[in-house]
């Protein structure tokens, strides 16, 4: 590769100020805030626009360069971070919300824009719509979130943020633009069907089939009041009977649950976080009354809050990367694992077994998708930055969790590498087949985030 | 990074232990309800790099030997105003104190290092040299002129420091000081002053610091003053927090001339008679907002002013964009420090207001550069400017 001439070629499309090859900067887009090891990048880059994002791949697709779509770099699971060197294409300056729809309920905007600015943006200008917010820093794309099967605020009620997508606008790895969903064929970014649904190609794929350059996706009606409702367990065995009791109330917006080692007082208790919302305060009451009520039923007890807590978990989005600073070490990765409900127990406790045996204080969670259709499960390992023998550590106990989940049944979320081997190696034949088959179709030079889903033939 | 730490952060705690904790979360990007990016840095340049996460990262990677320093990090490290808006939203307790801290220690070891850039090394130049001791370049004034015009004794108990800028650059703000002490009779006098050291430190030439300020701190007790005061947010939070951090030995009250002002009209004495009839929006100097917090008491005097309008601008108090002059900025990268006063600016138009006030000079100076070079048409003037402007009685 004539790095110079690539450089020049990259400069034209976006300009000189847009793209670098700087050792600095090479620096920072070869590692991601998880426990990673860095791996070596050659460019970074930022679109602006639609056209100059397609120019870059048309370039890459030329010259058999790798391309490694980034958003907010948040996944903490490396998947930003080059495999195989090559061009990061950061999406950032893809900043427009471009529509606003209050009839249909969707926002379409480019794929830069953060989960801050669009909450933001509704706060201020469509105060009775609410956008799915995930559990991350709010420099986290709303597009790299969505792609991700990322879940978070209001996956309970209506499912993960994948399944909030109404449609996207992709540059395939030949450089042609594609629309899918409504968009498709009307104005109206409103559904994702009722056609052959290729959306699902995008989601959890890792960049792999193309680069989104706009999403449609869904919004939804802000009730006027929300409050959580806490609660205590005192055995994770009676896990699933608490969660399909709230969830047959039909009251609960969200669920999440939490256990924790440390504070001492928090050792062996499972906190059940369930939020309610209403027009009224009163419609808020009566929630939380049959919050306690159900709660009584199923071995728990309802748990008073101090303002300091509760503040803490009202927050959009909810401050998750704390745990990143519990052992001030600045380092913090998980795994986050989609699990059956019946298994949740028996992850809990042999989650915390991993945790001790890397001497991590166990920290544990799990969120309600869909109703109990889904449990995205929580195995977190914080880690001091700067030992090197620590980050070693999390990686080993990330490696046994992620066996684990495929043990119990379930399927790590948003793996690196080494899990997606783990999850490859139990995967149907002949869904490994179809999958690779597609992929070689849309990109025979295998520029899209290569060394990601690699199906070894 | 090796080498003796330059500037401790607490006594127990060394910014090389620390400096690994940051996360790379991004919170340090934004205004306080995400609804832009507020670090003028990571707005201008968009690389990650250029977000403080990425600096720290950097300067991570140059403590672990990962990395070493270059003229391209180095220009990542200064190209920062040190606005303080990432300290004010990392939420990592304890550490977000000193992101600021890290980043001017940095830039010291970049000095150490050979890496200082050239424009922000003949900033100290001039502030050493012995015909000028700021770092305009400008004669020294040992300001004898100004006591013999104004008719100041050579002991009293207030010290006016009058700061490079003011004595400078904005001779107007300086003597619209003057003439307010005078009116409200504060035993005052003026000191033969050096550099206060803001800009030296801010770049992390720190190799003299102690020099100008035991120079300073001497004249100010030969003085016999127990009281400074200054009308330079600059030198406001550079007497009042890094003096005592390079561990000046002194034990005189230090403020701003608006907590004068504001103190005077409370206890009655100070009467405006007359009307300021005009649409005031007020930009929060960072140096004096977030480093120092104090955000009411300028908009209480303000709002005294009779037939004043005070409008605030989107982002103010905490969340308020920065001027772009500081951390040396304004040197090192002196077309974007104008565009990032382009951007208030723009902001300040949006609030219907025809006048931008503020009580920095550094701040004045570069609002009224991009006010000329982008013609908006406000009228930038510093708070003690306008009451100079107005009929009032100091009692």
């Amino acid at each position: 590769m004539d790095k110079n001439k690539i450089l020049r070629n990259l400069e034209k499309i976006v300009g000189k100020d847009f793209v670098s090859n700087k050792p600095e900067d090479l620096y920072i887009y070869s590692q991601d805030p998880g426990a990673s090891l860095s791996r070596p990048t050659d460019f970074v880059i930022m679109p602006k626009t639609v056209e100059e994002l397609q120019n870059i791949v048309k370039l890459a697709n030329a010259e058999k360069i790798p391309l490694v779509p980034m958003g907010g770099g948040l996944t903490l699971s490396g998947l930003v971070i080059p495999v195989k060197g090559g061009i990061v294409v950061d999406m950032k300056r893809m900043n427009k919300i471009i529509e606003i729809n209050e009839y249909s309920k969707y926002a379409l905007i480019e794929a830069g824009v953060t989960t801050g600015q669009l909450l933001s943006y509704l706060n201020e200008s469509y105060p009775n719509l609410q956008p799915p917010v995930p559990d991350a820093p709010p420099s986290a794309t709303v597009a790299g979130n969505v792609l991700i099967h990322g879940s978070g605020y209001l996956s309970q009620k209506y499912g993960d943020h994948g399944a909030m997508i109404n449609g996207l606008e992709v540059v395939l790895p030949n450089g042609d633009i594609c629309k899918l969903g409504s968009c498709s064929i009307s104005p109206f970014w409103f559904a994702r069907g009722p056609i052959p649904d290729l959306i699902g190609l995008f989601i959890s794929s890792f960049g792999t089939m193309g680069i989104i350059s706009k999403v449609s996706i869904q919004l939804f009606d802000k009730p006027k009041f929300r409050e959580v409702v806490f609660g205590l367990l005192k055995d994770p065995k009676d896990i699933p009977n608490i969660l399909l009791k709230i969830t047959e109330t039909g009251l609960a917006e969200d669920v999440i649950l939490g256990m924790q080692d440390k504070p001492d007082w928090m050792k062996g208790y499972v906190f059940v976080i369930a939020y309610v919302t209403g027009e009224s305060q009163e419609e808020i009451d009566s929630h939380i009354k049959t919050f306690k009520r159900v709660y009584r039923k199923a071995n728990a007890r309802y748990m008073k809050t101090p303002d300091r807590i509760r503040n803490v978990y009202l927050e959009k989005p909810i401050f998750a990367a704390a745990a990143a600073d519990y052992r001030k070490g600045g380092g913090f990765e998980y795994v986050g694992a989609n699990m059956p409900l019946e298994k949740i127990p028996e992850a809990y406790k042999r989650g915390a077994e991993i945790s001790k045996k890397y001497r991590i204080v166990p920290t544990l969670g799990s969120r309600l998708i869909g109703g109990t259709h889904n449990i995205v499960m929580f195995f977190s390992y914080s880690f001091n930055r700067a030992d090197t023998k620590d980050m070693e550590n999390a990686r080993n106990a990330l490696h046994e969790t992620n066996k684990l989940a495929l043990e119990l049944g379930g399927i790590p979320w948003k793996a690196e590498l080494a899990g997606q081997q783990l999850i490859l190696e139990k995967m149907d034949p002949n869904y490994k087949k179809l999958f690779n088959s597609i992929r070689n179709t849309l990109d025979p030079n295998r520029i899209m985030n290569p060394g990601n889903w690699e199906v070894n033939q | 990074m090796g080498g003796e730490s330059i500037i401790t952060l607490s006594e127990k705690q060394d910014w090389r232990d620390i400096v690994h904790r940051c996360f790379r979360c991004g919170y340090c990007k934004f205004t306080l309800e995400y609804s832009d990016f507020n670090c003028p840095s990571y707005k201008k340049y968009q690389f990650e790099t250029y977000s403080t996460g990425g600096r720290l990262w950097l300067i991570y990677g140059i403590i672990s030997g990962e990395i070493q320093w270059n003229e391209g990090i180095a220009n990542v490290i200064y190209a920062c105003p040190t606005c303080g808006n990432c300290t004010e939203n990392c939420r990592f307790e304890k550490f977000n104190d000193f992101l600021v801290d890290i980043i001017e220690v940095a830039r010291a070891e970049a000095v150490k290092n050979g890496f200082c850039p050239e424009k922000q090394k003949a900033l100290l130049k001039r502030t050493e040299n012995t015909e000028y001791y700021n770092p305009y370049g400008e004669k020294n004034s040992d300001n004898t002129e100004l006591k013999k015009k104004y008719n100041l004794p050579g002991k009293a108990e207030w010290v006016y420091f009058i700061g490079c800028t003011s004595n400078y650059r904005q001779q107007n703000l300086r003597d619209a000081t003057l003439r307010f002490l005078k009116k409200a009779k504060i035993d005052f006098t003026l000191i033969d002053e050096h550099c206060c050291c803001s800009p030296i430190i801010r770049t992390g030439q720190i190799k003299p610091v102690n020099d100008f300020i035991n120079y300073n701190v001497a004249q100010i007790k030969n003085a016999g003053a127990t009281k400074i005061i200054t009308s330079c947010a600059g030198c406001y939070r550079t007497i009042k927090k890094d003096w005592l951090k390079f561990g000046a030995d002194y034990d005189f009250e230090v403020f701003h001339t608006v907590e004068l002002v504001k103190q005077l009209l409370d206890e009655d004495r100070l009467k405006i008679k007359s009307e300021y009839k005009n649409t005031v929006t007020y930009h929060d100097p960072c140096h004096l907002g977030r480093h120092v917090g104090m955000y009411e008491i300028p908009r209480e005097v303000h709002n005294k002013i009779p037939g004043i309008k005070l409008v605030e601008m989107r982002r103010n108090r905490e969340n308020a964009w920065c001027c772009g002059a500081g951390g040396g900025v304004k040197i090192g990268y002196p077309e974007w420090s104008v565009e990032v006063s382009q951007e208030r600016l723009i902001e300040a138009k949006e609030t219907g207001a025809s006048v931008i006030s503020s009580i920095c000079p550094f701040c004045r100076t570069n609002l009224s550069d991009a006010n000329e070079k982008y013609n908006m048409g406000f009228e930038v003037i510093d708070l003690i400017e306008f009451l100079d402007q107005l009929d009032i009685e100091i009692n």
